[in-house]
């Protein structure tokens, strides 16, 4: 009995040990870690993929750093079961996005919302974090109407699991543009009660072969996240490249040289150095005739 | 058609004394200790100089500007004066050639020096642009070279033959080297219309080459906009700016060759009556230049012009604008109105002023402008606000002038500094003429 | 004497005909042995390489037959880096009326360019035409101009205008000259006078940027910067490439900048997004120096209506200084 005990006791001093080295050591890898937190934004583009965009930054020093470099995992939550999804990893600015084929790919819970965990295991530097995204499927049906020769971007925002239409909704209608889509329509765009919005397209918009591509966005909504639908049409002015690349000006590189520059001082040149050339031959001239 | 012994005995290059061994060790110092300075800023970059981006050429150019403009003196006196039918012209020819020669040389290698990165010399040809004012320049200096040496070696020829006899005994080795030099010349017929021929070409090439010369130089600055540049003026300012620095510094050379040679006979009072007239003409065409140049914008007293006008007549650059008008322009002008100003020595020192002024004068071109660009200078040190030349910058232009009269003093020293075959020829035909009057 | 001059005539017609064809084959004969001697033929060696065909297998290839491909066509960007993006004509426009010389887009310009020396490629200029007229703050970049002097005057063609408008610099072949500089109206060009020091992070810095991968500094001006050379604002091609506006719209806090593509008519300063003709319309668009001819392709609305004093601006304001070098 007194051994059992002792054991017993040998033991528990042993696990203790053990436990308040590993809290300390893990006390000592909290206080150098640094905590993660995460930004994610879920986004559908109509008859295409959906992707989340998740940035990862810490608060270190009262500034907000980039974590570039760490991967995070996406989970699909479900009645309290996490199903992977897949993972990725953040670039040099801690941006990451990760793509979604299909929403089928992922289950909506009983009150159709799908429920997405992004998780980060930690590391030396870092302590774990979570971050959960949840948005309900909405979908926008954009199409471009003509009515007294005006042209117009008519587009209806709808919940597809209900099938039921979203009124007193903004909506962003807009042309895409290089850097930034140029808003096209009201200053506020809201969804009637048919959930619809109409924006008038305005004349005189340049595109390439007159093509335009319009894009009707319902942005950053706590239940659908963001939405996006395009639609394409020859509705733009044509654009003329007015630069003056392939022409001769003074400003070209060499190989389209004004001709007055390359004809003229060309032939002056030549000209007198082909009299100097003579000049040198009368030298040889000179020296050869002795007699 | 024998050339007199005594002529030849005059005329022919004699060796250097003391006098002329000390200057010309001077020279090779003061160009070596340039050329240490050149490697150092090869070395470390530009930053050397004082240059900066607002005043971002500094006395490279404007040292430049000054060869190319002296240069013109070849153009000008044997060209012009041979067209104008002036023969008091024969015995300073040679030396304004030689002058034309060593100046349009160092031009050429004076500008290498401002380039930030030289190793990429080779980019000027492989990718020249034909409309850069710059590649206008890379294409006559070559040319007005070979047209300066050909301007001086055809009416050489004669000479060169005649020395080779003279040193036959004296210096052998030498009198071979005259001898190759001379092209087999024997002065017969056949040859003697070649080189006749040939003389008149290049005089007259000389004159458009000389003149395009100058006015590319002009364009470099008058091609942009800057105020104090951007000037229809330009190519005339030049053009007369480049005869008075030239024949500036024909006098200052001729007076001491004239001393050092002891050729009085020969360089008389009389051609130097002659060259301060000349000097003077040129003096005032430049004058009116001048006048176009800095009098009358005040008449309609533009902001930005009324800036570079004060920066040069009351500002920080007034000192050195007035030395340069007054000393270098004026004051030779009436001191050559007067005969007395006209006599050698005065002449020696009125040629030395107007080669000073002249320089300065480029320096006044170039840097000022610079200095008060459209937009005002803010967000640069202070330091960027003024430029003056760095130690660098003055060693390595020194060695340059050195290496330019160390060539004029090469050449004078193995080449005879006045035509000796046309000397006795002209000798002759006043002799002709005297005994045909009597 | 007649014969006789025919006789030299035909002599010397003769020898110039003989000395013409002589001197044509002999230089074609040089340029050919030139251009062998230019042309990248690596000696056929028992060399190989490993390269991977587009289906991912790889293959092992003579060296001797790789060819570097230089600025030919950039793989990456799809046009010559000297021609330009197509369909492309880039603008700036900037709003006085809202420049309180933070001089936020000055600071992100030079620790994104990592200009090392004294001048920084974009400055805010404190302006007063007179004394009676008000003042105001005035960011100025490189106005790419569509009849640059820079370019007009440049010897080598180390300085170029694109077909998108852009106005950049090959800082592998310019010869620091400097005309451009004393071309440029805006005194907006910066000369390296000497080896740009960029301290202690130098080497992973360099490494970073591949300094050996001279051509795409084209397109990411001043890194590495070259010293006996030229630089300039360029308008960031390397951010539009990322379909990101440049480093200086993009840092303002007061949207003063904005960028954008004139053929599509659209300016953006991050946060409004407007048609470049109806801004340049509604508040009289203006460029600077109009009468030089320069045809700049930066605009300036004018400061009215403004929502800040101009003295606000005066406690940023440096006059003596335009790069922090504390980030290196």
């Amino acid at each position: 009995m007194k051994n059992m005990l002792k054991y017993r006791f040998v033991f528990l001093a042993l696990v203790g040990v053990f436990l308040c080295s590993g809290s300390n050591s893990v006390y000592a890898q909290n206080a150098k870690k640094h905590s993660v937190r995460m930004k994610a934004y879920y986004t559908k583009i109509m008859d295409s993929v959906s992707f989340f965009k998740v940035t990862a930054f810490s608060r270190i020093d009262k500034e907000n750093v980039d974590i570039s470099n760490i991967e995070l995992t996406f989970y699909n939550e479900l009645d309290g079961e996490k199903i992977k999804l897949g993972t990725a990893t953040t670039d040099m600015h801690g941006e990451c996005k990760f793509v979604l084929k299909n929403l089928n790919e992922i289950k909506p819970d009983s009150t159709n919302t799908y429920n997405i965990d992004i998780l980060f295991k930690g590391n030396d530097t870092y302590k774990k974090a979570s971050k959960s995204v949840s948005f309900k499927d909405a979908s926008i049906t954009a199409k471009i109407i003509t009515k007294d020769s005006t042209n117009y971007v008519s587009a209806t925002l709808k919940d597809i699991a209900t099938d039921s239409v979203l009124s007193d909704r903004l909506l962003n209608v807009q042309v895409q543009r290089l850097f930034r889509s140029l808003p096209i329509g009201k200053e506020f765009n809201s969804t009637d009660e048919n959930g619809t919005v109409v924006a008038t397209i305005p004349d005189g918009i340049p595109g390439v072969n007159r093509n335009l591509t319009f894009e009707v966005v319902l942005k950053d909504s706590d239940d659908y996240g963001t939405v996006m639908a395009l639609v394409n049409a020859p509705l733009g002015t044509p654009i003329k490249d007015e630069s003056t690349f392939d022409e001769r000006t003074m400003w070209s590189p060499r190989d389209k040289t004004p001709l007055f520059l390359l004809i003229f001082p060309n032939l002056l040149t030549f000209g007198i150095w082909g009299i100097i050339i003579y000049l040198i031959i009368n030298l040889f001239k000179i020296s050869k005739s002795k007699i | 058609m024998e050339v007199s012994k005594k002529l030849v005995n005059d005329l022919a290059p004699q060796k250097f004394g003391k006098k002329g061994v000390i200057w010309t060790t001077f020279l090779v110092i003061v160009s070596i200790v340039g050329i240490i300075a050149y490697i150092d800023q090869v070395r470390k970059g530009q930053i050397v100089t004082n240059m900066n981006d607002y005043a971002l050429w500094g006395i490279y150019i404007s040292n430049f500007v000054f060869f190319v403009a002296t240069s013109f003196v070849g153009a000008v006196t044997v060209a012009v004066l041979r067209l104008t039918k002036n023969t008091w012209r024969t015995p300073v020819v040679r030396i304004a050639e030689i002058i034309s020669v060593a100046a349009i040389i160092m031009a050429g290698l004076t500008i290498m020096i401002d380039m930030g990165r030289p190793d990429r010399l080779m980019n000027l040809f492989i990718h020249g642009r034909m409309q850069s004012p710059i590649i206008w320049d890379v294409i006559i200096i070559p040319t007005y070279i070979a047209i300066c040496l050909l301007l001086l070696y055809f009416p050489l020829l004669p000479d060169l033959a005649i020395l080779k006899k003279h040193f036959s005994k004296i210096n052998p080795k030498l009198s071979k080297w005259y001898g190759r030099l001379s092209l087999n010349w024997t002065g017969n017929a056949r040859q003697t219309k070649i080189q006749l021929n040939s003389i008149q070409i290049i005089a007259i090439l000389t004159i458009p080459a000389g003149f395009m010369l100058q006015t590319i130089d002009a364009w470099l600055f008058a091609t942009l906009f800057r105020v104090g540049w951007d000037s229809t003026n330009m190519g005339g300012y030049f053009i007369t700016g480049a005869a008075v620095a030239g024949i500036g510094a024909l006098v200052a050379v001729v007076y001491v060759v004239r001393k050092a040679y002891k050729l009085e006979n020969y360089i008389t009072e009389f051609h130097f009556d002659k060259l301060g007239k000349f000097l003077a003409l040129a003096c005032l065409l430049y004058l009116y230049f001048n006048i176009n140049e800095y009098l009358i914008p005040e008449f309609t007293s533009k902001k930005e012009e009324v800036t570079h006008m004060n920066l040069l007549i009351t500002g920080q650059f007034a000192p050195l604008f007035w030395f340069v008008q007054v000393g270098g322009l004026i004051v030779p002008i009436v001191a050559l109105f007067f005969k007395k100003g006209r006599k050698p020595l005065p002449m020696f020192f009125i040629g030395l002023l107007v080669v000073v002024g002249s320089w300065w004068k480029r320096f006044l071109i170039v840097t000022p402008t610079l200095l008060h660009p459209f937009l005002p200078v803010q967000g640069v040190p202070e330091s960027w606000h003024h430029y003056f030349p760095s130690v660098h910058e003055w060693l390595i232009t020194i060695a340059t002038l050195a290496m330019a009269l160390l060539i004029i003093t090469a050449l004078v020293r193995y080449l005879p500094v006045i035509p000796i075959k046309r000397t006795a020829d002209e000798q002759e035909l006043f002799e002709t003429e005297k005994k045909s009057k009597s | 004497m007649e014969d006789n001059n025919k006789n030299t005539r035909r002599k010397f017609l003769d020898k110039g005909l003989k000395i013409g064809l002589a001197s044509a084959i002999g230089s074609i004969g040089l340029t050919k042995i030139a251009s062998k001697l230019n042309a990248e033929t690596k000696s056929s060696s028992e060399e190989t390489m490993e390269l991977m065909t587009t289906d991912g297998t790889i293959i092992e290839v003579d060296s001797s037959e790789v060819e570097e491909v230089k600025d030919i066509a950039d793989h990456e960007t799809k046009y010559r880096l000297r021609e330009g993006m197509p369909n492309r004509k880039f603008v700036m426009v900037i709003d006085l009326a809202k420049c309180k010389n933070a001089l936020k887009c000055q600071a992100s310009c030079n620790k994104n360019h990592y200009i090392t020396g004294e001048h920084a490629w974009l400055k805010v200029y404190k302006m007063q035409e007179d004394e009676d007229t008000a003042p105001y703050w005035m960011p100025t970049t490189c106005m790419h101009c569509d009849h640059p002097a820079c370019v007009t005057v440049c010897p080598v063609d180390a300085t170029f205008k694109r077909r998108d408008g852009l106005v950049l610099i090959d800082n592998d072949r310019c010869i620091g000259c400097r005309f451009c500089m004393a071309a440029c109206p805006y005194s907006t060009r910066v000369f390296n006078w000497e080896e740009p020091d960029y301290g202690e992070a130098a080497e992973v810095f360099l490494e970073m940027h591949g300094a050996d991968q001279p051509h795409n500094s084209i397109e990411y001006a001043g890194v590495p910067s070259k010293i006996g050379t030229v630089d300039k604002c360029d308008f960031c091609p390397h951010k539009i490439h990322k379909n990101e506006v440049p480093h200086c719209v993009e840092a303002c806090p007061n949207g003063v900048f904005y960028f954008g593509d004139k053929y599509e008519d659209t300016v953006t300063n991050g946060a409004e997004t407007l048609r470049l003709s109806k801004l340049l319309e509604e508040k009289d668009g203006y460029r600077l120096m109009e009468d030089l001819g320069t045809k700049p392709s930066v605009y300036y609305l004018p400061p009215v209506d403004r929502l800040v004093d101009f003295k606000e601006g005066l406690n940023f304001y440096k006059n003596f200084n335009s790069v922090d070098k504390s980030d290196y």
